[in-house]
């Protein structure tokens, strides 16, 4: 009886140290081969953006970018219309609606520095500035913000209701890249800040702030989905007031 | 008026005290003055003031301890009422017996322990105010600041106040105490004194004799109600005597700005922007009524309204951004439907239409702002709007 059950747990010591003999040397050896595949897409060339468009793109926006049917001519919008769609999962679309939702982003960043690669090359258009897009100075970026930016996607940058549908869309899962190309190129609804009018430097700014609201740590602890003090007096009525309520018939109950 | 008040006539006219005052009586009046009446059994005997005890005898309950107060004088009536209650003849009270000294002891540990944990909190709201704070724009800082303060204070604040409430309930005798209430009225030898000394004040004063004093009050008085009169004239038509409400700060040739200061070239905005502009003259981005919005579309989108058709520069459109509904900001631009809406009411106007309204309340369309170019490529207003903006008034004319 006991060595049976002795010779069992040893079978699974064994079959233990050999799962884990054979996850270390997949590791130990799978380890650089996996690096080495990642390493490769960084260096995808405007030939293989012209490949994923063929695939992901041209059903629609034509075989030279002349658009059709399904989706408008891409000729001038430029590499900024591109990081913007393709990063903020926006493109490929899956069905028309009145606005592009955001959804699951499908390209990797080098396959989509490729794909605007590729369309920059054939088409032209705003591309986005060389460096860090988020050194700008973060108050004057604040008050940018609040001048052209807030009066759709709300003080907060929680986005906000347009006409028929369509809405200005909360900026909390934009990345830096997405922040900057909205506003260089202007996606649907959206008013477009060419250079002249916000100059690099200032968009810069706004996006450092977007990223600094959306990143920065909470004083107050949960933001309530940063609306402002509708909510936030709601919930301090409703648990605050409703709390004491209870607190006050309880002791009431036991007086 | 020239009749002093006296005690016992004016307006009870005599009347007598009713003899019989517990006739009427509930069983609750009764209960209210079950001590009084064992202490004072029989009929009151009616005082000097006949007004007081046909009242006490009447209408109100708690007749014979006004009786008592009244008697013994007000505020020693007050304390006379914190007699230990006797025990035949009130409700057995709880807890008055003596506490077990085993009980008292755990109930006064519990109440220090209570105070010790409000001690606790101090310490913690200290310790987190000093040692864990929140810093602006570090992110590694402290994210739960506010809530923690809060916490902390209550715990503060809590420990003192259920020790406060188990220290009342468990340590302290339960009493049950019944304060009278004395009479409202003032006694009647008080008003008789107060009348008096008014009427001799009136003619200390001399008014009735001296005519010129009375008549400069009488037209002093009377100036005094004239007053108001030349506040009204700030009311009504006389108010827009300047015409405030129709007219704006924008004039011929004042350039159109940022909220920066900047002057807005033609071609800074590309097709499908947007720029808030304000008018170039002293505090021109503070005025309240000339915001505007100033928008670039392709040039053959544009339908200009009769008469307009010089009053956009190359799909180059400005308008009045006060709401004509309510006066909200109407800076929403949608550069595919052309569609300008208001945030607050979804108001939406057809901006490449003259910004005739498409959609909710507003009734009228944005007025628009006519410009050109001045010879330095910046743009310049031609004139004022040739309407008021914002939200109608009474006096606008349609």
């Amino acid at each position: 009886m006991s060595t049976s059950r002795t010779s069992r747990l040893s079978n699974y010591a064994v079959l233990l140290l050999a799962l884990t003999m054979v996850g270390g040397l997949y590791t130990a050896f799978g380890a650089p081969k996996s690096a080495a595949t990642e390493q490769a897409p960084q260096s995808l060339s405007v030939e293989d953006g012209r490949r994923l468009y063929l695939q992901g793109c041209s059903t629609c926006h034509g075989l030279d970018l002349e658009g059709g049917a399904g989706g408008p001519s891409l000729v001038g919008v430029g590499a900024s219309a591109v990081v913007f769609q393709v990063e903020s999962g926006r493109m490929p679309l899956a069905f028309g609606t009145v606005q592009a939702p955001r959804k699951k982003v499908r390209y990797t960043t080098p396959e989509i520095d490729a794909l605007a690669a590729y369309i920059q090359r054939n088409g032209g258009g705003p591309v986005l500035p060389t460096g860090s897009l988020t050194d700008g100075d973060l108050q004057e970026g604040g008050e940018m913000f609040r001048t052209n930016c807030a009066s759709c996607h709300n003080a907060g940058g929680a986005g906000g209701a347009l006409t028929y549908g369509k809405y200005a869309p909360s900026l909390k899962p934009a990345s830096a890249r997405v922040i900057y190309t909205a506003m260089q190129h202007g996606p649907e609804s959206m008013p477009r800040f060419g250079d002249n009018q916000l100059s690099v430097e200032e968009k810069k700014a706004i996006t450092r702030y977007v990223r600094y609201l959306m990143t920065a740590a909470q004083p107050g602890g949960n933001d309530l989905g940063r609306f402002g003090p509708v909510p936030e007096g709601l919930v301090v009525f409703l648990v605050g007031i409703g709390s004491l309520v209870v607190l006050t018939l309880w002791i009431g109950n036991r007086a | 008026m020239s009749t002093p008040l006296t005690p016992g006539t004016g307006d009870t006219g005599g009347q007598q005290p009713t003899s019989e005052p517990r006739g009427g009586q509930t069983s609750a009046e009764a209960a209210g003055s079950i001590r009084d009446r064992l202490r004072s059994p029989g009929p009151q005997s009616s005082g000097g003031d006949t007004r007081g005890s046909e009242l006490t005898g009447a209408d109100f309950q708690n007749t014979d301890s006004r009786q008592q107060l009244r008697d013994s004088g007000r505020d020693e009536g007050q304390h006379s009422e914190h007699h230990a209650p006797e025990p035949a003849e009130l409700d057995q009270p709880r807890g008055n017996e003596p506490l077990d000294p085993a009980q008292a002891r755990r109930s006064e540990r519990k109440v220090a322990s209570l105070f010790l944990l409000s001690v606790l909190g101090v310490v913690g709201f200290f310790g987190v105010f000093w040692f864990w704070p929140f810093t602006f724009g570090v992110e590694e800082g402290n994210p739960y600041y506010t809530p923690l303060l809060g916490l902390t204070m209550m715990i503060a604040l809590f420990g003192i106040g259920a020790g406060a409430v188990v220290w009342a309930k468990e340590l302290m005798v339960d009493e049950e105490a019944v304060q009278e209430r004395h009479p409202f009225g003032s006694p009647a030898d008080e008003r008789t004194a107060t009348v008096a000394a008014i009427q001799q004040g009136f003619q200390d004063s001399g008014l009735p004799r001296r005519k010129l004093l009375r008549n400069s009050l009488l037209l002093g008085a009377g100036s005094l109600a004239a007053l108001p009169v030349p506040l009204l004239f700030t009311l009504g038509p006389y108010a827009h005597k300047e015409r405030a409400l129709e007219k704006t700060a924008w004039k011929k040739g004042v350039r159109l700005i940022r909220q920066n200061g900047t002057p807005v070239k033609m071609g800074d905005l590309q097709i499908g922007a947007v720029e808030s502009v304000f008018p170039d003259v002293p505090r021109g981005t503070k005025i309240a009524d000339s915001p505007a919005l100033l928008i670039r579309m392709r040039p053959e989108v544009l339908t200009p309204l009769p008469g307009r058709d010089d009053w956009a520069v190359d799909g180059h459109i400005v308008y009045s951004s006060v709401c004509t509904h309510l006066g909200c900001p109407v800076k929403l631009y949608e550069q595919q439907t052309h569609n300008l809406l208001c945030p607050c009411h979804q108001s939406t106007f057809d901006a490449a239409e003259g910004a005739l309204v498409k959609f909710g309340p507003a009734s009228r369309p944005l007025p628009q702002l006519a410009i050109s170019v001045d010879q330095d490529g910046y743009f310049i207003a031609q004139g004022d709007f040739n309407e008021p903006v914002g939200p109608s008034y009474w006096e606008r004319k349609p």
